[in-house]
């Protein structure tokens, strides 16, 4: 007879309770791993959506991030070409594109809204990012065409305020990097959606050479790094740091607020969501044991008596501790696992996130280190709470344990 | 191997001290076997927990094979009763979870017995309390005789050097008792163990080497 078959009877003694507790510990375990696999689901999703909007790492002038512009492109890039060139022999590079960001009037003749808008090859960025906007009506279209008026993209609910349509003509007015005004005539090739409707109100997707006309300038904003594998970001930047002091380099999670916000939210949310079930699980071990430990009052009693240590009596209800958490742990995590496949098989939607239209699809990860952490912090608790349960009644004086009825 | 000089001990119930045992002393010799007997409230089962190092006292002073065990922390009294000291119980106190020989087998393990000797020495005890046949048994499937025999095996395997016995007899019928009192005195000169018994059956006292009474916790 081992030490555990020992336990394993002990935890049969009272059958319907320490099922209870173990049915306890199985579906904390379960809800720990379902609510962290989907977190680790989401966080990978926004990482992707965020490197793929901004690109893994933006390349700016040093100032471009910390000062305030006083004129469009004052800390913009000269001479990009070359930059872009020398980025791109670094095999980790798949492709370098520069970016304006622009803002001022854009107007139908009878009425003018705001836009903010990004001058930027469209056509490049489609191929590189993918479909990374949503096409309501229109083309996709390379908004430097020489033979008509440049054209653009507009957000939907711009589109709808302006009253513009595919080939409508609106006039953009800004100001150049020199301070003068400019104005400039410009076609609708389509309307777009980012699925986010404060975004789309003002927005504008215009051609690179459109953009530096506008502006009148040489200049880029910044260029958009796109690397072969997200997890080569840090290591390209602080490379390119060290090689190149004069440029800032970003990387795509200090761009994305969202992705730094939800991630805040989600570890917060499930963070809390996780301590309460751990203290659940703890509790209820506690519970259990506590029971197991006064109804076996003479039992210990008189192991004592025969020359057992307190320490036999704990490590004997630790066992029994371990046993429940440790076969608890093991079924929640078959039932997070078979979660996880379900969902693979049944498409979920699940309702868009804070200041989003889109829904996603449920999915859950499951990071085996993630499971392991998980499984070793229940069999820990229930270890703990075992201990806790049982030190008292294993120190307590021997005739007075015997004498207990 | 006993020597009790002067025992007291007193217990404080609320506001008054109520004593337990006073100047009680006491020698047994080797291999004896003593009953103490004396009416219920008279101080017996103190007596015997005192010399089964499971509780303590307040006066007097107490040597077991000549150790002043009187002194010892709880450790070293519980690596005394581990290697020494074997206890049958009034209502047997065997564990229901264990089978008769993983019952008997306990202190063995306790003591860090190999395996081998183990099975060895529990198989020789339960042949000698003719439960041979019940080894696999769990406790509560024997009747009272048969499980304070089991008791009697899991106190002897070891070879101890001290029984205690609070009252052995007390749940058992007049025919089921004399087995049991025959077979502790018969294990105890097999074994060479001091047997010493708490009882108010005058049976128990005729197969005795010394009888002592107790009265208001006063030894006689
Ligand atoms: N834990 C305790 N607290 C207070 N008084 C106690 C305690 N244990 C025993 N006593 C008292 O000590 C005295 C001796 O008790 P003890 O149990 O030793 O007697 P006993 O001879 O074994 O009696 P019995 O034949 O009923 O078993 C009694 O007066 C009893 O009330
Ligand atoms: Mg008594």
């Amino acid at each position: 007879m081992s030490a555990l078959v020992l336990a394993w009877r002990n935890v049969l003694r009272n059958r319907r309770r320490s099922f209870v507790t173990l049915l306890i510990a199985a579906l904390g375990t379960a809800s720990i791993l379902v609510a962290g696999g989907f977190a680790q689901y989401t966080y990978d999703s926004l990482r992707e959506g965020a490197a793929r909007e901004f690109g893994h790492l933006t390349v700016a002038h040093a100032d471009y991030f910390d000062k305030d512009e006083e004129s469009p492109l004052q800390y913009g890039l000269e001479g990009h070409e070359a930059l872009v060139a020398e980025l791109e022999r670094d095999r980790r590079v798949r492709r370098v594109l520069p970016r304006i960001e622009l803002s001022g009037l854009i107007s139908n003749g009878d009425k003018s809204m705001i836009f903010m808008g990004i001058g930027a090859d469209i056509m490049a960025e489609a191929a590189v990012r993918g479909p990374f906007l949503k096409l309501v009506a229109g083309e996709l279209a390379d908004g430097d065409r020489t033979d008509g008026p440049p054209r653009v993209l507009l957000g939907v609910e711009l589109a709808e305020s302006l009253n513009a349509r595919p080939g409508s003509s609106l006039t953009l007015i800004g100001t150049t990097a020199a301070g003068g005004m400019n104005a400039m005539d410009v076609e609708v090739a389509g309307t777009i959606s980012t699925n986010w409707p404060d975004v789309d109100k003002r927005l504008i997707y215009a051609g690179i050479g459109t953009a530096r006309r506008l502006l009148a300038t040489d200049k880029v904003g910044m260029l958009a790094v796109f690397l072969q594998e997200t997890g080569d970001t840090p290591a390209l930047r602080a490379e390119l740091e060290a090689r190149d002091p004069v440029h800032a380099f970003k990387p795509w999670w200090e761009q994305s607020a969202y992705y730094v916000s939800v991630r805040d939210l989600y570890d917060r949310i499930f963070g809390l969501l996780g301590v309460i079930i751990a203290a659940l699980v703890f509790f209820s071990v506690t519970n259990t044991l506590t029971m197991a430990v006064a109804e076996r009052t003479r039992e210990i009693g008189t192991l004592r008596a025969l020359g057992a240590a307190p320490a036999d009596i704990v490590g004997e209800f630790v066992r029994e501790g371990v046993l429940i958490g440790g076969i608890g742990a093991g079924l929640g995590m078959l039932v997070a696992g078979s979660t996880m496949v379900a969902l693979l098989m049944f498409d979920i939607q699940m309702p868009p996130p804070p200041g989003r239209a889109d829904a996603y699809p449920l999915r859950l990860y499951a990071d085996p280190v993630f499971y392991l952490l998980t499984s070793l912090v229940i069999l820990a608790l229930c270890a703990a709470a075992a201990w806790l349960a049982s030190r008292k009644a294993a120190a307590r004086p021997i005739v007075e344990a015997l004498g207990h009825v | 191997m006993i020597e009790l000089r002067g025992i007291g001990k007193r217990y404080r119930v609320g506001d008054s001290i109520v004593p337990a045992l006073s100047e009680v002393s006491l020698t047994v010799p080797h291999r004896a076997f003593v009953a103490i007997r004396g009416p219920s409230g008279s101080g017996k089962s103190t007596l015997l927990n005192i010399c089964g190092l499971i509780d303590g006292f307040d006066d007097g002073s107490y040597r077991l094979e000549g150790e002043n065990v009187g002194a010892l922390n709880e450790a070293s009294r519980t690596l005394i009763r581990r290697r020494h000291i074997g206890f049958v119980f009034q209502s047997y106190n065997l564990v229901p979870v264990m089978s008769v020989r993983e019952n008997v087998e306990y202190p063995l393990r306790l003591a860090g017995v190999s395996d081998n000797e183990r099975q060895r020495r529990v198989d020789a005890v339960l042949a000698q309390v003719d439960l041979s046949d019940q080894a696999e048994r769990r406790p509560d499937l024997l009747s009272g005789g048969q499980r304070q025999r089991v008791a009697i095996a899991r106190a002897l395997v070891k070879k101890p050097a001290l029984v205690i016995a609070d009252e052995p007899t007390a749940n058992l019928d007049t025919a089921t008792a004399n087995r049991v009192i025959e077979l502790m005195r018969e294990l105890g000169r097999q074994y060479g163990a001091t047997f010493l018994v708490a009882t108010h059956d005058d049976r128990m006292t005729a197969h005795c080497d010394q009888v002592r009474t107790m009265r208001d916790g006063v030894l006689q």
